[in-house]
């Protein structure tokens, strides 16, 4: 009979994971809805961060808490923690890596748009 | 209640949210309409492949497949860094 911090790490594990579900099925609903490219950025954080880094954090302790998965689970609990971490870095930079070089080279008009002082710096770079 | 059987049976209901969520994606892969929506939509499959192959992990009781998804997240930050390079300077490098 499993004992109490094991039930107790399953369930923060459990909870963890449910959200990350979440946030997955809401990024791609909102990859499929928003209009351009620049709104998606923001489907794609909920879904890197929301949709991969939590459930990874959340597979730790689920795995921390299950004896029925033998002596490697204290291996899986460090993998999952080392891949989440490296994924949360990972993720950021690329994606701003992408936006800028989509925007520095015209690939996606920027439209509608309010105010957009990259583009007015580099006009004020070229002129001078 | 015993606790294998509440972990699997919480992971095979998630499996099937995750499967809908990839289905979706793909959607936008396919009808992306340039060249970094397209990029960025399989950022979005890779990374919750990525959480989807450390979920299944538990469910399979194999540890091994924890570093393949390591291997998932550094080929789609790649893609990101090749792809950004040849749209600012239309070359890949040598």
């Amino acid at each position: 009979m499993a004992s109490v911090v094991e039930w107790a790490l399953v369930i923060v594990g459990q909870v963890l994971v449910a959200i990350g579900v979440f946030c997955d099925i809401v990024a791609a609903i909102l990859m499929i809805r928003f209009p351009n490219f620049y709104v998606r950025l923001h489907a794609l954080t909920i879904g890197s961060v929301g949709g991969a880094f939590i459930p990874m954090i959340g597979v730790a302790f689920i795995a921390a808490g299950s004896p029925f998965l033998g002596p490697y689970r204290w291996f899986m609990v460090g993998a999952a923690i080392v891949v989440a971490i490296i994924e949360f870095i990972l993720a950021g930079a690329g994606t701003h890596a992408i936006a800028r070089a989509t925007h520095r080279s015209r690939a996606v008009e920027v439209y509608p748009k309010v105010v957009d002082h990259l583009e007015e710096d580099k006009l004020r770079e070229g002129s001078e | 209640m015993d606790l294998e059987i509440w972990v699997e049976n919480f992971i095979v209901i998630a499996m099937f949210f995750y499967v809908a969520a990839f289905l979706l994606y793909t959607v936008r892969i396919v009808r992306g309409p340039t060249v970094p929506d397209m990029v960025l939509a399989i950022d979005a499959l890779s990374y919750d492949l990525a959480a989807f192959l450390v979920v299944l992990s538990v469910l399979f009781r194999s540890p091994i497949m924890i570093p393949s998804a390591l291997v998932l997240v550094l080929w789609a930050y790649a893609l990101d860094i090749y792809v950004a390079k040849y749209l600012e300077s239309k070359e890949l490098g040598e």
